[in-house]
C-alpha cells in the first residue's frame, strides 16, 4: 500500500514549570486547549475541518475521562470532531504523533491534532485499598446497623494515602522504581556520579542560553498564571541561574541511599506543561494553502528488559534507522530525553559499542552522536518531565531547532518506564 | 369545548388548560382575548367541578408558560379607575381558580412571570420544568407598576414575607432551584414530564415541610412587631437604592404593610386600587416607555438583510477599553484574542478582564471554573498570528488618527476578507478612518462605554461607504452580547458625548461662577442623574475630558467651548479618580473620601443658586444640542437620543429620557427659559438651536417627529 506523506504544520508548547509551582493550579484540559486553538487560529483552518484530536495523558484526576475529546470541545472544534486519549506512559505525546501519523499515511485523515499534557501536580492521591474496601462495603449495608458495624472497623491508618505518582513511577513487573533502574545502568555502565552531574549542569547551562537567545519563543504559547489569572507565563521556569557542581555534589543520592549515584539533581524533575502538533495530508496542505515546517519521515516502538527502560532509546533508534536506512550521521539535531543523567549517558555510549549495544539485542554500532548535536537547548533535566507530554515536546523543541538550524533531519527519542524506547524522524521542508 | 387561545380537554376527570394555543407570538402573554376566554374556560371548570379531581394548567408551547399581561395592554389604561377595574377583573378569575374545589396545579415550562405567576399563584400547587429558560418573578416593579392580580396578596403565603418583599421589591427572577428553595414550586422535573408529575404529585398529600428556622419566621410574621421590623428593613433598603425617587416600591410597601392581614376582598380591593394610581402615573408611562425601546432596539433596524454571526474576536489595545472588551468577548464565549506591543500591556488587559470576572464571581454569576474557562479564552499576543480566522475586530488603540489610519491598513492585510473591523474611538471621525481601508464597506465604529462590565450602550457607528450587511452583523452581536445598540451618524461625540459634554461644560462655568462643587453635585443627583457633573468628571478623568472637550470645540464651535476650569486642575495633577485627586479625594480603593479642599480654594467664593436653576442650565444646552443632533440626523429619533442616554449615562429612567422629559416639562416653556438664560448668561452656549424653534413654533413635541 502506497502511504502518504505526512506534514507537520504547527507545534508548540506551553511553558513547562515544576510540579506544585506556577502551573500547578492550571484546570489540566487547559494545558491542551489554547495549543490546539493557536494551531487551528494560526493556520486559518476552520474549526469544523479537523478529522482527529489526539492527546497523551497518564494521570488526570478521574473528571477528565478521555481528556482529548474534553481538549476538543474546549478549544471550540466543531462537536462533530472525533478525539482520544492514549497512554503509553512517558511517550504518550509520542503514541498520539505516532497515531495522529498512522491516520494520515493511511489516508483515513487529513487534519489531526495531536499533543500531549501532563498536571503531575494534580495526580490524584488515592485512598488505600483497605479505605476503599470499607467505602465499598458501606454503600451496600443497608441498616443503619450495618453501617455502624461498618464504621467501627474503621481504623486511622486506613486513611494514609496511597500517592499516584509514586505507584505510577514504579514498575509492577520488576518492583523497582524508575531512579531504581538508572542506578542498575550507572552501575552497569559504570558511569560515575560526577559523569551524570557534569551531564546535569550542562542540561541547565544549555537550557538556560537557550531562554536567553528566545529559541523557544517559536514553539511556546503562554499560559495564564496567578491567582486572577492575570500573569502571562512565557519561559520555562525549571533551568537553575545557581546551579553548580558544588551543589549538585552535595545532593543525596535518592534511590540507594548508601551507595548510588542518582540524585534529585541529576534526574528530571515531576513538572506539569503540554505540547502539540498539526498534522496535515498533501491535500490538506494545497487545499488550505498551509505552509508546513517539515514531514513526519517515521515513528517506532521497541521493548526491552523493564528493569533497564533507561536503554529504550537505542533499542527505538536502532529500529528507526533500520527501517528508514538512515544514519545516525544524517541528523542534524537529536533530542533525547533526559529522564536520568546516567540513562543518556549509557545510550550515547552503547549506540558507540558494538559489544554493549548487543546485550540490547542491537546488531549494530550506530556510532557517536556529537555533543552538539545531542540535546542542544538542555533536556529533561533543567526543563523537566511532564510525563504524558514529553514525547511530543521533544519533537516539538526538535523541528523548531531544525529550523534555526537550517537542517534536514532530526531525531526524537525518549525511554519509558516499563521497557521500552520510542523515536520519530523529522525532515525540515 | 371550542376554544382559540386555551385549550380544553377533559380526560379520566382532569381538566387539562394548555396556554399558547394557536398563536403566531413566540412568547404567549395574557392579552384581551386570552383574559376573555380564560373567564369562559374557568366558568365551565366551576360548573363541572363537581366531576373533576383536578385541573391542570401547562403550555402547549416549549419554553414559555406565561410571559405576564401584554403590556400594551396596560399602555392602553389611561383613568386610574379603569386601571383599577382592570386588575379587579383580573383578580376575580384567579379567585375562581383559587375557589375550585378540584386540586389546581400549575405545570411550569419556560418563563412564568408576573401575571402568569400571579395565576400559578392561585393553584394549589406549582411544579416547574429544570429547564434553564424556566424563570418564576414579578418584574412588574420595574416597569413602575406593582402585582396587581393578587400577586402581592398571595406570594407571602407560598413563600414568607420577607422573602415576598425581596422578589416583588426588586422584581427578580428565580431559577427553578431557587425557586423551589424558596416553596414557592413543589419540585422541578425534565420538561416533558411535567404532566406526569403532575399526575403523580395528585395522588400524593404533599408535605408542609417547614423547618425550624421557617416556623419560627412565621411566628415572627404573625405578631405585629415582627411585621414591623421585616417592613422597615425593606424600606430603607428601597430608600437607599433608588433615593425615594421611585414611586411603585414605596406604593408596595404601603399596601403590603397596612393591608396585610385583611380578608382577601378587602386587601384585593386595595391592591386594584394602588395597581390604578401607579399605572396611570408619569412614572410607569415612562418606564413602559423604556421597556419598549429595549424591545425595539433588539430588533434589527434592516429587515431583509442578512446579518453575519460574528463567532471569534479580536481586540487591538489592552487597555481598560480593549480589556473590557475583550471581558465582553470572553464573557459571552466567543474565542479572542487581545493584541498589543508587549507583554507587559498585555498583563493590563488581562487584569481589566480578571477584575471584571471576579465580580461576577462575586456576585456568584459565574462559577471558578467558568471563571477559569473564560478568562483563558482571551489568547494575548503580540502579532497577527490567528486573525486570519477572526470575524469582528476592534480597536481600542491610542486616540490618533495617523496611527489608528496606519494600524488598520496594516491589519487589513492580515485578515479575512470578510472580517468586520471596528474602533473603539470616543471622539475621532469615523469617515476619516474608514479611508484607510480598501474595503470600507465592512468597517463602523463600535463605541463602548466605561467601564464596559456596567454600561449597557454600545453606538454603533455609520459612514459614508459601510454596508447594512455589517451594520445588521454588529447590531446582532451587540444584542447577542446583552448590549444595548444605538445606530448613530458619525459626528463630533456621536451621540452621547455630544450631548454629554454640555452637561460637563456648563458643570465647570457654574463652578467658576461660585456654585459650589457639593451644590452643583446634589442638584444634579436629586434631579436623578446617577453622578454629579464634578464626580462624572473625575471617573472619566479631567484630562481625559480635556481633550473630548477641544474635539468637541472644534466640531461645534462656540456654543461646545468649555471653561477653561479644566487647565488649572490639569497643572496641578488633579486629574480625577486614577491619581487619587480631583474635585473629590480617593482613598487606593478608589472610594469617595470628600471634596479635594485644594480644588475649592482654585475656586471663587461660593454663591447659592437654587437647584433648580442649577437643573436647568445643565439641562437645557443638553436638550438643545439633541436638537442640533435630530437636525444633522445623527439618530432619527427621540427614543433613539432617550434609549442612548438612559443607558449610555444613566439618565434617570423614570423621566424616560432626555426628549421625553422636555416633552412633559413643556418645550414652549423649557424654549422660554433658554431664550432667558441667552441673554443672562450667555448667547454662545444658550441660543436656542433651529430646530428648536422650529419645534416651538409649529407646536410639536419631540415624539411627535
Amino acid at each position: 500500500m502506497e502511504l502518504n506523506e505526512v506534514f507537520i504544520v504547527g507545534a508548540n508548547r506551553t511553558p513547562q514549570a515544576k510540579a506544585g509551582t506556577e502551573l500547578k493550579d492550571v484546570p489540566v484540559p487547559h494545558l491542551g486547549i489554547n495549543l490546539v486553538r493557536k494551531l487551528i487560529g494560526d493556520n486559518s483552518i476552520p474549526t469544523d475541518k479537523v478529522d482527529e484530536v489526539i492527546f497523551g495523558n497518564t494521570g488526570a484526576p478521574a473528571k477528565y475521562t478521555n481528556i482529548g475529546r474534553i481538549i476538543a470541545l474546549e478549544s471550540g472544534l466543531h462537536k462533530k470532531t472525533s478525539a482520544h486519549t492514549v497512554h503509553r506512559n512517558c511517550a504518550s505525546g509520542m503514541e498520539a504523533i505516532y497515531q495522529g501519523q498512522l491516520k494520515i499515511a493511511a489516508g483515513e485523515a487529513d487534519v489531526v491534532v495531536v499533543g500531549g499534557i501532563e498536571s503531575m501536580s494534580q495526580m490524584p492521591l488515592i485512598y488505600s485499598k483497605e479505605m476503599t474496601n470499607l467505602f465499598a462495603k458501606l454503600m451496600r449495608a443497608r441498616s443503619v446497623g450495618d453501617k455502624l458495624k461498618i464504621i467501627s472497623s474503621f481504623r486511622p491508618p486506613y486513611l494514609s494515602p496511597v500517592i499516584a505518582i509514586e505507584q505510577g513511577l514504579t514498575d509492577p513487573f520488576c518492583g523497582l522504581n524508575m531512579g531504581q533502574t538508572a542506578e542498575i545502568l550507572s552501575r552497569e555502565f559504570d558511569i560515575t556520579r560526577d559523569m551524570q552531574d557534569t551531564f546535569a549542569l550542562e542540561s541547565h547551562k544549555k537550557a538556560l542560553q537557550a531562554i536567553e537567545e528566545g529559541r523557544f519563543e517559536a514553539e511556546i504559547a503562554p499560559v495564564l498564571v496567578g491567582k486572577n489569572l492575570d500573569k502571562i507565563m512565557n519561559k520555562d521556569s525549571g533551568p537553575r541561574v545557581d546551579c553548580s557542581l558544588e551543589k549538585l555534589q552535595k545532593l543525596k543520592p535518592y534511590f540507594d541511599r548508601k551507595t548510588g549515584s542518582v540524585t534529585v539533581g541529576n534526574a528530571c524533575p515531576i513538572t506539569d506543561g503540554g505540547s502539540a502538533m498539526l498534522l496535515a495530508s498533501k491535500q490538506a496542505v494545497e487545499k488550505y494553502n498551509l505552509s508546513p515546517l517539515g514531514k513526519l519521515t517515521r515513528v517506532d516502538f521497541a521493548g526491552l528488559e523493564p528493569e533497564r527502560m533507561g536503554m529504550g532509546p537505542l533499542v527505538a533508534i536502532d529500529k528507526v534507522l533500520s527501517k528508514t536506512g538512515m544514519e545516525i550521521s544524517d541528523f542534524d539535531i537529536v533530542e533525547i530525553n533526559e529522564a536520568f543523567a546516567a540513562q543518556v549517558i549509557a545510550v550515547q555510549h552503547a549506540l558507540d559499542d558494538l559489544s554493549e549495544a548487543k546485550r540490547f539485542g542491537v546488531e549494530k554500532a550506530w556510532g557517536k552522536i556529537s555533543d552538539d548535536k545531542l540535546n542542544v537547548n538542555g533536556g529533561g533535566i533543567a526543563l523537566g518531565h511532564p510525563v504524558g507530554s514529553t514525547g511530543c515536546r521533544i519533537a516539538v523543541t526538535a523541528i523548531h531547532e531544525l529550523i534555526r538550524r537550517q537542517g534536514k533531519y532530526a531525531l526524537a527519542s525518549l525511554c519509558i518506564g516499563g521497557g521500552q524506547g520510542g523515536a520519530c524522524i523529522i525532515e525540515r521542508i | 369545548m371550542d376554544t382559540k387561545y386555551i385549550d380544553f380537554k377533559l380526560t379520566d376527570n382532569i381538566l387539562y388548560l394548555g396556554f399558547g394555543k394557536e398563536t403566531k407570538k413566540s412568547m404567549t402573554v395574557l392579552d384581551e382575548p386570552t383574559l376573555t376566554e380564560l373567564k369562559t374556560v374557568l366558568d365551565e371548570a366551576t360548573r363541572i367541578q363537581n366531576d373533576l379531581k383536578a385541573v391542570i394548567f401547562y403550555s402547549l408551547k416549549k419554553n414559555v408558560f406565561l410571559a405576564g399581561a401584554d403590556i400594551s395592554l396596560i399602555d392602553s389604561l389611561t383613568e386610574e379607575s379603569e386601571a383599577s377595574e382592570g386588575a379587579a377583573k383580573g383578580q376575580e378569575l384567579y379567585n375562581i381558580i383559587e375557589d375550585l374545589s378540584a386540586t389546581t396545579i400549575a405545570c411550569v415550562d419556560g418563563p412564568c412571570l408576573g401575571g402568569g405567576l400571579e395565576l400559578a399563584l392561585s393553584c394549589d400547587h406549582i411544579i416547574c420544568s429544570d429547564s434553564s429558560k424556566t424563570v418564576l418573578g414579578l418584574p412588574e416593579v420595574k416597569l413602575g407598576i406593582l402585582p396587581g392580580f393578587g400577586g402581592t396578596y398571595r406570594l407571602p403565603k407560598k413563600v414568607g414575607l420577607p422573602n415576598s418583599l425581596d422578589m416583588i421589591l426588586s422584581g427578580k427572577m428565580l431559577s427553578p432551584r431557587k425557586a423551589k428553595k424558596l416553596g414557592l414550586v413543589v419540585d422541578s422535573y425534565p420538561k416533558e414530564k411535567l404532566l406526569d408529575a403532575a399526575r403523580i404529585i395528585l395522588n400524593q398529600k404533599i408535605k408542609d415541610k417547614s423547618s425550624f428556622s421557617e416556623s419560627l419566621q412565621s411566628f415572627a410574621m404573625e405578631n405585629a412587631l415582627g411585621r414591623k421590623i421585616v417592613f422597615q428593613k425593606a424600606r430603607e433598603s428601597v430608600l437607599k437604592l433608588t433615593k425615594g425617587q421611585y414611586e411603585a416600591p414605596l406604593k408596595i410597601l404601603d399596601l403590603m404593610e397596612k393591608h396585610t392581614g385583611s380578608s382577601r376582598s378587602t386587601y384585593l380591593r386595595k391592591e386594584a386600587e394602588s395597581f390604578g394610581e401607579l399605572c396611570v402615573g408619569a412614572q410607569s408611562k415612562n418606564l413602559r416607555h423604556i421597556f419598549f425601546m429595549m424591545e425595539q432596539s433588539k430588533k434589527s433596524p434592516f429587515e431583509n438583510i442578512k446579518s453575519k454571526t460574528l463567532k471569534s474576536g479580536a481586540v487591538l489595545g489592552a487597555g481598560t477599553m480593549g480589556g473590557g472588551i475583550a471581558w465582553l468577548m470572553a464573557d459571552n464565549g466567543m474565542p479572542t484574542i487581545m493584541k498589543d506591543l508587549n507583554n507587559e500591556a498585555l498583563e493590563l488587559g488581562y487584569k481589566q478582564a480578571s477584575s471584571n470576572f471576579r465580580q461576577s464571581l462575586k456576585r456568584k454569576k459565574i462559577t471558578q471554573e467558568g471563571f477559569q474557562k473564560k478568562q483563558r479564552l482571551i489568547i494575548g499576543q503580540t502579532d497577527y498570528k490567528g486573525f486570519g480566522n477572526v470575524d469582528l475586530i476592534i480597536e481600542a488603540i491610542i486616540e490618533n488618527m495617523d496611527i489608528k489610519k496606519s494600524v488598520f491598513s496594516e491589519l487589513e492585510k492580515n485578515v479575512d476578507e470578510k472580517c468586520l473591523i471596528t474602533s473603539n474611538t470616543s471622539s475621532l471621525s469615523i469617515n476619516e478612518m474608514s479611508k484607510a481601508l480598501e474595503k470600507p464597506d465592512r468597517f463602523a465604529g463600535l463605541h463602548f462605554f466605561n467601564p464596559v462590565n456596567k454600561m449597557p450602550l454600545v453606538e454603533i457607528i455609520k459612514h459614508d461607504n459601510v454596508s447594512d450587511e455589517t451594520l445588521a452583523s454588529l447590531h446582532q452581536w451587540v444584542v447577542k452580547s446583552k448590549k444595548t445598540p444605538v445606530i448613530v451618524g458619525d459626528g463630533p461625540g456621536f451621540l452621547v458625548n455630544r450631548i454629554l459634554m454640555p452637561y460637563l461644560n456648563e458643570a465647570g462655568y457654574l463652578l467658576t461662577e461660585g456654585v459650589s462643587i457639593k451644590d452643583l453635585d446634589d442638584a444634579c443627583l436629586k434631579f436623578g442623574m446617577p453622578m454629579g457633573p464634578c464626580r462624572l468628571l473625575d471617573e472619566i478623568g479631567i484630562d481625559v475630558a480635556d481633550k473630548v472637550a477641544q474635539i468637541m470645540f472644534e466640531g461645534l464651535g462656540d456654543r461646545a467651548k468649555d471653561s477653561g476650569q479644566a487647565k488649572s486642575m490639569i497643572e496641578k495633577n488633579f486629574l480625577g479618580k486614577k491619581t487619587g485627586k480631583g474635585f473629590y479625594l480617593y482613598d487606593e480603593k478608589g472610594k469617595v473620601q470628600g471634596i479635594n479642599p485644594e480644588v475649592e480654594q482654585m475656586l471663587p467664593t461660593s454663591k447659592t443658586m437654587d437647584r433648580k436653576e442649577i437643573q436647568m442650565r445643565v439641562v437645557l444646552p443638553m436638550i438643545n444640542e439633541a436638537c442640533y443632533i435630530l437636525d444633522e440626523k445623527i439618530v432619527n429619533s427621540a427614543d433613539q437620543v432617550d434609549l442612548g442616554l438612559i443607558f449610555g449615562i444613566g439618565f434617570p429612567p423614570f423621566r424616560g429620557g432626555l426628549c421625553k422629559y422636555a416633552d412633559e416639562e413643556g418645550l414652549d416653556r423649557l424654549y422660554t427659559a433658554i431664550n432667558g438664560f441667552s441673554e443672562s448668561i450667555s448667547k454662545d452656549r444658550y441660543s436656542a438651536s433651529p430646530f428648536f424653534t422650529s419645534l416651538v413654533k409649529e407646536k410639536k413635541k419631540f415624539y411627535d417627529l
